[in-house]
């Protein structure tokens, strides 16, 4: 069975973000890029698969600029067999990243997408979900277990109030959540070997899709700082406050 | 000389300025300010109207020197991808695992059977056994075994000190080590459970020098008798193998030891820092060892052996002291007293501007002594230079770590006291590891 994992290159899930001071959006620069927490989760879910004798092939597909390959050498160590990247220094929209995979899929066909249900840069959570409706696959998204059983997937979903189990048809489309799993490090002799592991690089027009932004961001703020608390003497001047300022009871 | 415009009116100011009339009029300050004025601008404004200034081929844009085509390896700092993949998979463990499990490490005096599996599962050792023997090496690489260093260390030096001590006997064996002593021992470093193994170098008596060893190996027929004390060799209580150091009629030599070699005994002496690795002494009281145990060919380099350990020191510790830095400088922006952050005291401010810049200098000497070895270069004075400023620095930095954090750094709640005292190992160690 072949799997296909789409990662992506978001900013370190460790680094405090700057807003650019134009708004216009955050502050890229000499800033830690590093593969989305989502997307290892993805990855690391296909290597298990695999290490349990059900995939047999793994592919790692991403969309983004030269330096996005870094991504898909930290997919190739951490167990996938080779990469495609996607190559465009374009901003590419959720819309868009669906297409270009869906354009994947055909030509690679695999019998299961695996992906994170969002990137922390833009939180969308729409990529896999496009996707699937593109390629006509059925979808199990927010995964917190997967579960190959012959020529279906059964996926454990975290809903809200509980867990929702669906059987799936294969191919078809699984996005994951936090707990399905904990990606492993890469091992040394594993990041060696990615070196020698094919990546081939296609252009949006090599697939047929043409990057045509249909969002427009008009301003990137900081949030608001947190207000500092206060103390109260007594439980009556608790209860005062939460009516009539607070106004929460 | 003859005086011209700007001679006359500074002999005029001065006499202004010698004349006692000002004093009495209480007017020398406002003179003396009146006279700085006047020279200055009469100064510029000779400068400006000497020489003027045509444009005479005009430019379409401005040009720029570019940076050279062929970078020159020397100085060339920049990690290649593979190295930054490993730096980022090293630095990730130590910081979720090692640093985790530090605290009750430290405390237990051992490196958990846990932590080890999972580095062996990293593949650090298979990073120092050539690919013939199962392992995953092509080529030499001390820059990358530096790199793993640090950033183990940046989680937690004794872990880190666990962890580094058996790939460094890896490193020795497939550096110096016979046909035969690498199908006998490297090997198992490649397998699932490979060994722990430690290098004793180290003597405990004042001044210690490695190339001065009191620790004796006499040759008696096919054997060698190895005779002395060793000091803060990590892993004692259970590693398997020991590289020996030893002086022997022809020099300097490295014996490899079994466990459980008679007459091979094991202090109980802790030390104050690295607790985890757990250094303890080893007495050798006529240890009989065969003469195909002694490491290398003719070819051996003790000087090397010794100071490529030194330099696996030197990066621990400036792992530990980037662990360090990178606590202080969040804690004084946040930590208030007198009413403001106390980064906004000089005292403060200044003590962490000069631990970033030492921190940074010893990393480059560093760097450069082990870029050096790697290139196959001399490298022992440059190795020096490393050691004297990183033992200097990096125990002032950990003492600073403490100082910063005030009556917090003193306690156990925080983890400053223990790179305090993991760092103050740099003054006595020396060699013992090997990149």
């Amino acid at each position: 069975m072949k799997v296909l994992v789409a990662v992506k290159r978001v900013i370190d899930y460790n680094v405090k973000v700057r807003v650019k001071p134009d708004n216009t959006g955050v502050d890229l620069a000499n800033v830690k890029m590093a593969m989305n927490p989502f997307c290892e989760i993805a990855v690391e879910e296909a290597v298990r698969l695999k290490e349990k004798g059900i995939a047999s092939e793994i592919v790692a597909v991403t969309i983004g600029p030269k330096v996005s390959q870094e991504q898909l050498r930290t997919a190739l160590a951490l167990g996938a067999d080779r990469a495609i990247q996607v190559e465009t220094d374009d901003e590419v929209q959720s819309l868009d990243a669906a297409k270009m995979l869906k354009a994947v899929v055909d030509k690679e066909e695999p019998n299961l997408v695996i992906m994170g249900k969002q990137s922390i840069d833009t939180d969308n959570n729409q990529t896999g979900q496009m996707l699937a409706q593109l390629a006509g696959m059925p979808q199990g998204t927010f995964a917190s277990e997967v579960e190959v059983e012959g020529e279906k997937v059964k996926v454990t979903r975290e809903i809200d109030g509980g867990l929702l189990t669906v059987s799936l048809n294969l191919p078809a489309v699984v996005t994951t959540d936090l707990r399905l799993n904990e990606p492993r490090y890469a091992s040394l002799p594993n990041i060696m070997k990615a070196k020698k592991k094919p990546l081939e690089t296609v252009s949006p027009a090599d697939l047929g899709v043409e990057a045509a932004p249909r969002l427009k961001t008009l301003k990137v703020e900081e949030p608001q700082p947190r207000q500092p608390g206060i103390k109260v003497e007594s439980v009556e001047e608790l209860v005062d406050k939460l009516k009539n300022e607070a106004k929460v009871i | 000389m003859p005086k011209d415009a700007i001679g006359y009116a500074l002999s005029a100011l001065n006499n202004i300025a010698r004349s006692d009339i000002l004093d009495r009029l209480h007017l020398r300050t406002t003179a003396e300010n009146l006279s700085y004025h006047l020279t200055r601008s009469g100064f510029r404004a000779i400068s400006t109207s000497s020489r003027a200034f045509k444009a005479a081929n005009p430019l379409k844009k401005p040009q720029r020197l570019h940076a050279p085509g062929q970078t020159t390896d020397y100085f060339d700092l920049n990690i290649t991808d593979e190295q930054r993949m490993i730096r980022d998979s090293v630095r990730d463990f130590a910081t979720e695992v090692l640093r985790e499990e530090a605290e009750t490490a430290d405390a237990e005096q051992r490196t958990s059977d846990t932590v080890m599996s999972q580095a062996a599962e990293l593949g650090l050792n298979l990073f120092a056994v050539p690919e013939a023997l199962e392992g995953a090496a092509t080529e030499r690489s001390p820059v990358t075994s530096m790199l793993v260093a640090e950033d183990l260390a940046y989680g937690d030096m004794g872990q880190a000190l666990s962890i580094l001590a058996p790939m460094s006997v890896a490193n020795a064996l497939t550096h110096w080590g016979s046909a035969q002593q690498q199908s006998t021992y490297l090997n198992t470093f490649a397998g699932e459970n490979p060994p722990r193994a430690a290098i004793a170098l180290c003597e405990p008596r004042p001044l210690f020098d490695p190339m001065n060893l009191t620790t004796t190996a006499r040759r008696e027929g096919d054997n060698y008798i190895l005779e002395g004390e060793k000091s803060l060799v990590p892993l004692a209580e259970d590693a398997e193998l020991f590289l020996v150091a030893a002086c022997t009629a022809d020099g300097p030599g490295v014996f490899i030891i079994e466990r459980g070699t008679p007459r091979l005994y094991i202090g109980s002496d802790s030390p104050m820092g690295l607790r985890a690795a757990s250094p303890r002494s080893l007495k050798l009281d006529s240890v009989r060892v065969s003469a195909a145990n002694r490491l290398g060919d003719r070819d051996f380099d003790y000087r090397a052996f010794v100071d490529l350990g030194t330099l696996a020191w030197c990066a621990m510790a400036i792992g530990t002291s980037q662990a360090v830095m990178d606590y202080v400088v969040p804690y004084c922006n946040e930590r208030k007293a007198f009413g403001e952050p106390i980064s906004y005291r000089q005292s403060v401010a200044f003590m962490v501007a000069d631990m970033a810049i030492e921190l940074d200098a010893m990393r480059m000497l560093t760097y450069r002594a082990v870029s050096r070895a790697e290139q196959g270069r001399s490298f022992q004075r440059e190795a020096h230079l490393a050691r004297t400023l990183v033992k200097d620095k990096a125990m002032t930095i950990g003492t600073n770590g403490v100082q910063l954090l005030g009556g917090h750094g003193y306690t156990h709640e925080y983890p400053v006291e223990r790179w305090y005292r993991d760092l103050r190992a740099i003054g006595v160690a020396f060699g013992g590891l090997h990149l």
